[in-house]
């Protein structure tokens, strides 16, 4: 079934070919790697991703800033509530409205449903909605009754009710705060506490939406805002203690605080900025001044970011004179959040998003794999292992029966069938040598350019390379056919070579219309010719996006070399040769 | 009698009435068996199916026992072929080919290829694609009679050669004769064929028109003799004495009889008594031999063309009257048509056969029109030549 007499012979009429396009398409295929590595074409690339980066670290911090700039003044308000409540005698009353509604509440709950014996989150619930109802009537029966109260109860019914649930929670954490125990200096701790819980929580459950968030990253984030709570309560707790010890009453000032709230902020950014470098004595005097500087540039940001959104608050909210505008609650915090997606747009925020689109496109585009995967390995690349199997699997059969020198084989005892394996044979084996050769090139070349961490990694060139032989094989199982079934060289090389060489030029075409060209470039309609050519089976894109989807392509062309070599040895075979 | 190749009602239709059709002819264990025909009458495509290259539509070709086309590979062990188109493969020298040719063949001794190689004279380190067209023929020869194997196959396999290798050759396929070989050979040169063959057929637009014994030609119970008388008189007295004349030319007193071999010392005695410028034995071969038969095949294709034309337009009589005459100029025709084959067969390749046919045909046509008249005019001379004869000799 194999004769070793033939297959030496081919291999000495088809050398100078193989040795020809093997020779060009390493060099080729050294150049591309090596010099353009070297040429580092991807760094107008990276700048552009760089802007990009920087802009979204921008964004990231600035929001950060004024998230940290209102949650101080949010705890500073809170505080300048809960004080005030305290003042005037109205926290323990309220204290025991809570205590007493919650456990009775609690007990009906209890009462009503006998099986329950654990109490879930959403029974709990139901306990505290129920609870604050019924606060809520005594209330405003209390009011009623005693109308000096109304000044103390300066709340609307949502307010009053939210401020009880919240009352609600704090009892639940501190069961034991009734009776004696029940001073205001306790409530207030407690409530101050559960606003620690409060905000951890909050910042827990937001900072686990972002990207890449892990529960520790997340836990960090939302202790660092439950500190800095805990701090603004510290620096209100300051305030009134310097007015007391000045000897005169302290006056809650909110441009005061804000000032205050600013200056913190900056201060906290600047301090996590020098850490992020690293500690003191780690670092050599000129890496400090560059981390000072860093933490600098990054305090001056946070400042501009709140300066900006105060700015627009004030800008939204007041008329022209300064005085405040008459706002809806909904207005008021539709106002707010255009003040903060103002003041927390980066630079590419600036830009029109068509353009900015574009442009973040431009920069995630990757030049290597497009000039090594799209253009060489599947146009340039191809071109001489094209030719060259075009014309060898034409002169190994067609070639031979149209000259009659095929017949100098078959007078001999040789059957068609092993002719025509030997010479399948023959040109599958000198592709694989072609790409096996060209495989070890190209690992080389990406060795020397800095093996896995150069743009495009040994395991992906490794599939570029097979992924070409199986395109090859298919091809070349198309030409064998052709050459196996036409008797006349211009039959099998027209239809062999024409066809193939119509894949190649489609390629070409198609490269126009594929994704690997950014949509500024792109014509989507040269896209079609994507579907005419069988080297749109050896998808390079997927090899360097990671997906698995050129495995399933892959087996379609090897699928179609091998079906095509069947047929040519079968119609070879049974057709009458002209010999 | 067992047959090494034989081919039964061996069809293989192209179309256009050419291919090969209904061949049937076997060949015996140590004869050989030469094909002759005209260009693309069919002598290649029947030895390709006996290569088993091509598959018959109808019939077989069997060769030692063994249908050609469905073990074409077994066949190859008793077969050895000089193709008659010759196109090397892709390979630098000649002796490059044939050590690869060995290779194919299994062939480890080369002293009989060596002594092929010094026998053809020739030089098979030359490049491939630089020898001459005897030199490719020298080498395909080498390469096929190398293996040394029971069944030779030649298509014209002397093609190129120059007359002194063409000797050689002939001489060399006479040693594998002697050595009990069985050949199959088509050649237009019938020297070669008579020198070689024991039989030849005659192919014919795909035809076989007749299979020839050579043995039956050389020993032919008849031989032709022409003879030539100094005077007229002489000339027309011995035309009278009913010996069966072949060739008549009257213009130069000469006449070809043809005659028994038994009766030729009867022959002398007559001739005893006529004054003869000379006389000579007209030899009577292969070409000559199927020059006739050629001739005659032409002759009965024409008729059978006039017979399907006039049947629709004349009537019967018509025709009868007109069969009848064709009968009595057969003789006389026969001559011309000969020397219209050798013409034929002396012609170069033709591009389609097909004009050439119908060509020939129509000059078929005026020749026997020419005849015809010629033949009037000789009769009229006949009558006034007998009349004056008559006179003189009262």
């Amino acid at each position: 079934m194999f004769s070793k007499a033939l297959f030496k012979q081919s291999m000495k009429a088809n050398w100078v070919k193989w040795v020809m396009a093997t020779a060009s398409t390493c060099i080729m295929l050294a150049i591309v790697i090596i010099v353009l590595g070297n040429l580092g074409i991807n760094n107008i690339r990276d700048q552009l991703k760089e802007v990009f980066t920087q802009a979204d670290q921008q964004t990231y911090l600035k929001t950060n800033a004024i998230d940290s700039y209102d949650l101080y003044l949010n705890a500073v308000d809170f505080e300048n509530g809960v004080i005030m409540l305290s003042d005037s005698g109205m926290a323990t009353v309220l204290w025991g409205f809570v205590t007493s509604n919650y456990d009775s509440a609690e007990q009906t709950f209890k009462r009503e449903n006998p099986d329950i014996t654990e109490l879930s989150e959403s029974d709990y619930e139901i306990i505290r909605n129920n609870a604050v109802d019924s606060t809520y009537t005594q209330i405003v029966g209390l009011i009623e009754m005693f109308p000096q109260y109304a000044e103390n109860f300066n709340f609307e019914e949502d307010e009053l009710k939210q401020l009880l649930y919240f009352l609600m929670l704090t009892y639940e954490d501190n069961k034991d705060l009734t009776g004696d125990t029940a001073t205001s200096e306790n409530i207030i701790s407690a409530l101050k506490e559960r606003f620690g819980n409060y905000v951890y929580d909050n910042a827990y459950a937001t900072a686990l939406t972002q990207e890449d968030a892990t529960e520790e990253t997340a836990h960090a984030s939302a202790m660092s805002a439950r500190e800095l709570a805990s701090d603004a309560f510290a620096c209100y707790d300051q305030q009134k203690s310097q007015a007391e010890v000045d000897g005169g009453t302290f006056v809650y000032d909110n441009d005061n605080f804000k000032t205050l709230a600013n200056d913190y902020v900056n201060d906290m950014f600047y301090q996590q900025a020098l850490l992020s470098f690293g500690t003191d004595g780690e670092l050599s005097e000129e890496e400090q001044t560059e981390a000072e500087q860093m933490a600098l540039a990054a305090k001056v940001m946070s400042n501009t970011a709140i300066t900006t959104y105060e700015f627009w608050i004030q800008e939204l909210t007041t008329d022209e004179e300064g005085l405040p505008l008459e706002l809806t609650d909904e207005e008021y915090s539709d106002a707010l959040s255009k003040a903060r997606e103002e003041a927390t747009k980066s630079i590419t925020g600036q830009i029109d998003a068509e353009v900015s689109n574009a442009l973040e496109e431009l920069g995630n585009m990757d030049i290597y794999s497009l000039i090594i995967g799209s253009i060489f390995y599947r146009i340039a690349g191809l071109l001489m292992p094209m030719v060259f199997v075009i014309m060898t699997a034409n002169g190994l059969l067609a070639g031979q029966v149209d000259s009659g020198s095929m017949a100098y084989v078959l007078s001999t005892p040789t059957k068609r069938r092993t002719v025509t394996l030997t010479q399948m044979t023959y040109l599958i084996v000198s592709l694989f040598a072609m790409f096996a050769l060209l495989t070890v090139t190209s690992v080389i070349a990406v060795w020397i350019s800095g093996g896995n961490a150069f743009a495009i990694n040994y395991s992906q060139i490794l599939l570029f390379n097979l992924g070409a032989f199986l395109t090859m094989f298919a091809i070349a199982g198309f030409c064998f056919m052709c050459s196996a079934i036409f008797n006349r060289t211009k039959y099998s090389l027209g239809i062999g070579g024409g066809v193939t060489i119509f894949s190649l030029v489609c390629t070409i075409l198609g490269l126009f219309g594929s994704s690997v060209v950014p949509s500024a470039m792109r014509i989507g309609a040269m896209d079609f010719f994507n579907y005419l050519s069988i080297v749109s089976l050896y998808d390079t894109v997927s090899i360097m996006a990671g997906s698995l989807a050129y495995l399933w392509k892959f087996a379609i062309l090897l699928g179609i070399g091998i079906v095509c070599f069947i047929v040519g040895i079968f119609r070879f075979d049974k057709k009458d040769l002209p010999l | 009698m067992e047959y090494v190749i034989e081919a039964k009602h061996l069809t293989k239709d192209y179309g256009d009435k050419r291919g090969i059709f209904d061949l049937n002819f076997s060949i015996a264990k140590g004869e050989v068996f030469g094909f002759v025909g005209t260009n693309g009458s069919g002598k290649t495509t029947t030895i390709r199916h006996i290569m088993g290259f091509l598959k018959a539509q109808e019939g077989s070709v069997t060769v030692m026992g063994l249908d050609s086309w469905k073990n074409s590979c077994e066949i190859k062990k008793y077969v050895e072929y000089v193709p008659g188109e010759i196109a090397f493969p892709d390979l630098n020298d000649g002796n490059s080919f044939l050590k690869a040719q060995a290779e194919l063949l299994g062939l480890q001794n080369m002293d009989y290829a060596n002594y092929l190689v010094d026998r053809l004279q020739l030089d098979p380190s030359a490049n491939l694609k630089r020898m001459s067209k005897g030199m490719k023929q020298k080498t395909a020869i080498v390469a096929a009679f190398m293996a040394d194997k029971d069944i030779l196959i030649l298509d014209e396999a002397n093609t190129g050669l120059d007359p002194l290798m063409r000797e050689t050759f002939t001489e060399l396929l006479l040693e594998e004769k002697k050595k009990g070989k069985t050949i199959l050979m088509s050649s237009q040169s019938f020297d070669e064929l008579e020198q070689v063959c024991d039989r030849v057929a005659l192919i014919f637009n795909g035809h076989i028109i007749d299979i020839a014994k050579l043995s039956d030609i050389k020993n032919s119970e008849y031989k032709d003799y022409k003879i030539e008388f100094t005077t007229r008189e002489e000339y027309l007295k011995f035309k009278r004495l009913k010996y069966e004349i072949v060739r008549d030319q009257e213009k130069y007193n000469q006449v070809t009889i043809k005659i028994k071999n038994s009766d030729i010392n009867r022959l002398f005695n007559v001739l005893k008594n006529y004054h003869l410028k000379f006389m000579s034995e007209v030899k009577y071969n292969l070409e000559k031999y199927f020059k006739k038969v050629l001739a005659e095949e032409y002759l009965r294709q024409e008729e059978e063309l006039k017979q399907s034309k006039e049947k629709d337009i004349s009537e019967k009589t018509k025709e009868e009257i007109k069969f009848e005459k064709h009968e009595n100029k057969r003789q006389v025709k026969k001559a011309n048509e000969e020397e219209k084959s050798e013409k034929f067969f002396n012609k170069p390749k033709v591009k389609a056969e097909k004009k050439e046919n119908k060509r020939q045909i129509k000059e078929i046509k005026t020749i026997k029109k020419d005849i015809l008249k010629s033949d009037k005019k000789y009769k009229k001379k006949m009558k006034k030549d007998s009349k004056k004869g008559g006179k003189n000799v009262q």
